[in-house]
């Protein structure tokens, strides 16, 4: 492989790797929030004020 | 029985990304000028694709809340619930636009950006959405989200601008590949197919991850209006 290629390859995987991080990322940071809200309405299904 | 449904449509959209992912990288052809580094269309174009998609969701839910709002409550919060999620899913892809050119560019071009019509206003419409969630995240008040509204409508002005900057005006960014004029069209049959099936696949996972935001969207009003009629019980 040529220098050009492998810049050309380390390009194409960092565009895929950071648009799979920031997907997956917020994904997972709505995973988080819609867990916790679960719990929320857990508990206050549990002790109703 | 929902369950079942929920869990086959995520079974298909893996299914469909990782298809989608073997038709970009191992199917489709090296591009003749590009080589390599043209893959990356495979994820730009789509994720285009689909925030405008979404920013078009969000004007349909921000205009839905202006005219409910005053004699249909709940049809305006589900509005507004609509509404935030298409900008904040929307401001999703359009990062990885935004990540994705550049690198692309920085190969093809030699730099990593310029100020052509088609960038800037990528970059417009991405800082319009950006102040929007800003907006929602750190005001307070009860004009919060009639004022988000507003700013909704005035950033989707920005998606047809975008959309048309490279048929307006002459840009550094590549020309339009669809609907561009009889030069345009992807030519290669693969090339072509692993296109589509990268739509297909973003636009699936856009989905899921836009019911998933507007499911919490809509928890979080719920809790909003129970503490408020606690507050009016107190």
């Amino acid at each position: 492989m040529d220098e050009r290629a492998i810049l050309d390859h380390q390009f194409t995987v960092a565009a895929y790797a950071i648009t799979w991080a920031i997907q997956l990322g917020y994904v997972a940071w709505l995973a988080f929030k819609w867990r916790a809200q679960k719990r929320e309405a857990d508990r206050a299904a549990r002790n109703p004020r | 029985m929902k369950k079942l449904a929920i869990g086959l449509y995520v079974a298909l959209t893996v299914a469909l990304m990782v298809w989608g992912f073997y038709q970009a990288i191992y199917v489709a052809p090296d591009e003749q000028t590009m080589h390599e580094v043209q893959r990356i269309f495979y994820y730009h174009v789509p994720s285009a694709m689909v925030a405008f998609l979404f920013f078009a969701i969000s004007l349909a839910g921000s205009i839905g809340f202006l005219a409910f709002r005053r004699n249909r409550e709940d049809w305006a919060q589900i509005s507004d619930a609509w509404a935030l999620a298409g900008a904040e899913v929307g401001v999703v892809f359009c990062t990885v636009v935004l990540i994705t050119g550049p690198l692309w560019g920085r190969r093809a071009w030699g730099i990593w950006w310029t100020w052509d019509a088609r960038l800037t206003t990528t970059l417009v419409l991405w800082l319009i959405y950006v102040s929007y969630l800003l907006l929602r995240r750190f005001a307070a008040g009860p004009q919060v989200q009639t004022l988000a509204a507003v700013l909704g409508i005035f950033g989707a002005l920005d998606v047809p601008i975008v959309y048309m900057s490279n048929r307006w005006w002459r840009t550094q960014h590549p020309a339009p590949v669809f609907g561009g004029g009889d030069d345009s069209g992807i030519k290669d049959p693969a090339m072509l197919a692993a296109f589509g099936w990268n739509v297909l696949a973003w636009l699936a996972w856009g989905i899921l991850i836009l019911a998933l935001r507007y499911r919490v969207e809509r928890q979080q009003q719920k809790f909003a209006a129970q503490e408020a009629q606690q507050a009016l019980n107190a």
